[in-house]
């Protein structure tokens, strides 16, 4: 037997705590991760839920393969409905915390409830205590970690908030490790039971149903994980997309307005890592190591694209002192570096139209930025308006100003401009997150020679359909995306190693039909929550205004293409022309 | 830079059925740097056009072309180019507002040659390049609702394209307005051929991104090539275009087939293809 079969439910209110046993045929279909953290989540709540309510759950799900020695396998999700979105969010996140969760002995700890002041939640082999802790709120996460471990034991792991957390910010991260389940809000769902950390420490063994197979099976993925397929991870870090994407006329610039920026060189990797020092580091059980720590005002920053891409050239910020001391202080906050840099770029476009009276917010500038994220960690000046993230605040606002907020159901847009990848336009447009890089890949897609990037057609649906299943799976198992290049024929190995840690037989096709179950539940549960079909769509921005090309050409997506679109994707994926899915007939608690 | 406007659907037709008497050889499959003739002038036209429609005659054996052109016959191959834009235009009915046309034998056609011709049609029916004391209707844009008047044409026997454009409403374009004046440039011997392959290839700029820079030991660098495969095996160091590794053509699409032609101020953007994270 493998895997423990039950999770952990703590109720903060009552310091209550019981084990509750997940079914076979559930653990079978839904995995962990992403498609186990959802079953659990639509199973504990009630429909339309309020998110920061005390009877909202939260979920940290471990999976299958975590305590394993397979590479990248240290990874947790984060699940419950967003306060940003008001729908599905499940952020993912790695390090030691997710194999010393498993090792509690559950595959998931749940949390409802509201403890009655600032606490901390232990769990470890005495059991689950809900301590106080008022002297940590206020501290930035990765501080609260290490006061935690030095005042309870080295042994204990923690996945904490920071102040934006605290304060309810809808973007607020839950972090650990200097690693964020960063979108969606989850921090503002832990500050809204006054949960300042969750620490935990086990002592379980993790057991799998063939070892040597296992292990066989985990010397060949860490051998195959030093390839080409992870280099420029390594060498590089995913900054390496930044001026790539720029001579693509892929690079959000200035608030989605164009897709190039004359700042680019001096924030590239090709750049920076050649002109200044840097540390690389790894998340726990990886072997490719992805991070590369840049030096910044408050300590290092942990440059990526995404972050890189947000608070520079979204914002128009071409100054890597600023956009490293910016994205420094988005980790000292406690908030997504996509979002916060989303909704300072949509305010400074709103400045620019005079819409708001807030001279010293302008595009370009690094101190405006700067500035902007101080006031969303003060709650001062406009600091309110930017705390309800881009949609909250085009709302405020007024105007018609929705048209330019760059979001989709409310969680801002990564760093893929739609109109250039025309695949991932389709796939920001219809995932249950919302406008999110991790749930659905179609950019992969969009950079190949499979689509025509410029002029989505029923080949993007096909991809924003395999590359969204492949993420539901991949996120369940739980692997690290930046590994899917090494595998050759991806479901035949996932199934295999999937088949030696579980012991259930699996095979490429049935993990096929189980990605689409995973797709569909994530759905139901947003219906149950309150989607409608007119947010499967994009904001008015990218399908009225024509984007330059780096070429000179004019880049269109018509909304007649992305309705089509999104209609043979409803079609496709067996739902009715609203975007319902049937009957839930694959449900695995429905079953015996 | 003139463009044409976004409303304009533009296609192009390539008449390959000549007889190429003065050549001795056909010259759609003549060898253009590793690639045909005709592959190249269809390929420099679906960078603006589409469809791309190629007119052969009956029974012609044509060279591999890229997925997606269409093939037309010219049933009536020696009567002149009116018959083969006729076939072409039949073909493109209802699929676009124009055609392009263009001999097959035009090795030094540029897109921005088009794309100026193009930008002039405006409210005309036609746009006729005028350079050197000759008319170029085999260079030239045609509304496709020119058809009813080029088929009036073929039936009075009046097989010169000169009469379409006293009827039809032509706008000439003198060689002052043409950008890219070379695009007009034919071969119809082989001497003319010979020297013509003999020129310099296209140069084309070749930006290099990510870990490739290292292996490859630069980071922009400018090649002679007329195609991508030759652009490739410029490029010491960089094997092929693999899974790993990916190529746009001037920032926009993705380019894998090694006989897309290239032309001069061309960019290749080369990349990892892990675009993620």
């Amino acid at each position: 037997m493998s895997g423990f079969g039950r999770y952990l439910l703590v109720d903060l209110s009552t310091g209550g705590s019981e084990q509750r046993e997940i079914p076979r045929h559930v653990l079978r279909r839904r995995i962990g991760g992403a498609g186990l953290g959802v079953h659990l989540a639509r199973e504990l709540s009630p429909p339309d839920l309020d998110p920061l309510a005390p009877e909202a759950p939260v979920v940290f799900v471990f999976s299958p393969l975590v305590g394993t020695p397979l590479t990248t396998s240290a990874k947790f999700a984060v699940v419950a409905k967003s306060p940003l979105t008001g729908q599905l969010n499940d952020a993912l996140s790695s390090s030691h915390f997710a194999i010393a969760g498993r090792m509690t002995g559950n595959e998931a700890i749940a949390i409802v409830g509201r403890a009655p002041e600032p606490s901390v939640c232990l769990i470890d082999s005495d059991g689950v205590r809900v301590l106080a802790a008022p002297d940590l709120w206020g501290l930035p996460a990765a501080e609260a970690e290490d006061v935690l471990r030095a005042r309870f034991g080295r042994g204990y792991r923690a996945a904490a908030i920071g102040p934006a957390g605290e304060a309810l910010v809808p973007f607020a991260t839950v972090s650990h490790d200097g690693r964020h389940a960063g979108r969606g809000g989850h921090g503002a769902v832990l500050g809204s039971k006054n949960l300042k950390a969750l620490a935990v420490r086990g002592r379980e063994k993790v057991a799998v149903a063939d070892p040597k197979r296992v292990l066989a099976l985990a010397a060949d993925l860490r051998e195959r994980s030093f390839g080409p397929a992870t280099e420029k991870y390594r060498e590089l870090g995913t900054l390496a997309n930044l001026l790539a994407f720029n001579a693509l006329s892929t690079l959000p610039t200035r608030n989605f307005r164009e897709a190039t920026f004359e700042g680019a060189q001096e924030l590239s990797a090709e750049q920076v890592s050649s002109l200044r020092e840097r540390t690389r580091t790894h998340c726990a059980s990886c072997t490719i190591g992805c991070g590369h720590i840049y030096p910044a005002a408050n300590g290092g920053a942990r440059m990526e694209y995404e972050n890189a891409f947000a608070l520079g050239p979204l914002c128009g910020v071409s100054d890597p002192d600023a956009v490293f001391a910016a994205s420094a202080r988005c980790d000292r906050l406690g908030i997504d570096t996509i979002s916060a840099g989303g909704t300072i770029a949509f305010a400074m476009e709103c400045v620019e139209r005079g819409l708001i009276d807030v001279p010293w917010l302008r595009f370009g500038s690094g101190e405006a930025l700067l500035r902007a994220l101080d006031e969303i960690g003060s709650g001062e000046g406009i600091g309110p308006l930017l705390r309800l993230g881009s949609r909250g605040m085009a709302e405020e606002v007024g105007h018609g100003s929705i048209a330019f907020a760059a979001q989709v159901k409310g969680l801002e847009l990564p760093g893929y401009e739609p109109r250039t990848l025309q695949s991932m336009a389709l796939g920001l447009a219809v995932n249950a997150r919302g406008a999110d890089h991790n749930r659905s890949g179609a950019y992969e897609a969009d950079f190949s020679t499979r689509v025509d990037r410029l002029a989505g057609d029923g080949r993007s649906v096909a991809a924003a359909i395999e590359t969204e299943d492949n993420a539901a799976l991949i996120d369940s198992m739980i692997l690290c995306k930046f590994l899917r290049g090494v595998f050759a024929d991806s479901r035949a190995e996932w199934a295999e190693l999937l088949s030696a840690v579980t012991g259930f037989d699996y095979t490429a096709a049935e993990l096929g039909s189980i990605a689409a179950e995973i797709v569909d539940e994530k759905k139901r549960y947003n219906v149950e929550q309150g989607w409608t079909p007119e947010s499967d769509t994009l904001p008015e921005r990218f399908l009225n205004e024509p984007l330059e090309t780096g070429g000179g050409s004019a880049a269109t997506l018509p909304r007649e293409r992305l309705q089509e679109m999104v209609a043979r994707y409803y079609r496709l994926r067996g739902w009715d022309e609203d975007g319902l899915p049937g009957p839930d007939l694959h449900d695995p608690a429905a079953q015996p | 830079m003139a463009v044409p406007p976004p409303s304009l659907h533009l296609s192009a037709i390539v008449l390959a059925g000549g007889r190429s008497s003065r050549m001795g050889a056909p010259k759609a499959a003549l060898d253009w740097h590793g690639t045909s003739l005709l592959r190249r002038v269809t390929g420099v036209l679906m960078r603006l056009a589409d469809p791309v429609v190629v007119v052969h005659a009956p029974g012609q054996e044509l060279p591999e072309l890229p997925e997606g052109v269409l093939l037309a016959v010219d049933e009536q191959p020696g009567r002149g180019p009116l018959e083969g834009i006729a076939a072409g235009m039949r073909a493109l009915h209802g699929r676009a507002d124009a055609a392009f046309v263009s001999s097959t034998d035009a090795p030094f056609l540029h897109p921005a040659f088009v794309r100026g011709v193009a930008a002039a049609l405006d409210g005309a029916d036609a746009v006729l390049p005028v350079a050197g004391g000759h008319n170029h209707p085999l260079a030239a844009l045609y509304r496709l609702s020119l058809l009813p008047a080029v088929e009036q044409l073929l039936s009075e026997q009046r097989m010169r394209p000169f009469y379409l454009f006293e009827t039809a409403n032509t706008r000439m374009l003198d060689e002052p307005q043409l950008q890219r004046p070379e695009s007009l440039r034919n071969v119809n011997t082989p001497e003319e051929y010979r020297a013509a392959l003999a020129e310099p290839q296209p140069a084309v700029t070749v930006e290099v991104f990510g870990t490739l820079r290292a292996p490859l030991g630069i980071d922009r660098t400018v090649v002679r090539a007329a195609t991508l495969g030759g652009a490739i095996d410029a490029l010491p160091g960089l094997a092929d275009i693999s899974h790993h590794v990916l190529v746009a053509l001037n920032g926009e699409q993705f380019q894998a087939d090694r006989s897309v032609p290239l032309v001069d101020g061309d960019v290749l953007s080369v990349l990892t293809a892990e675009a993620g994270g």
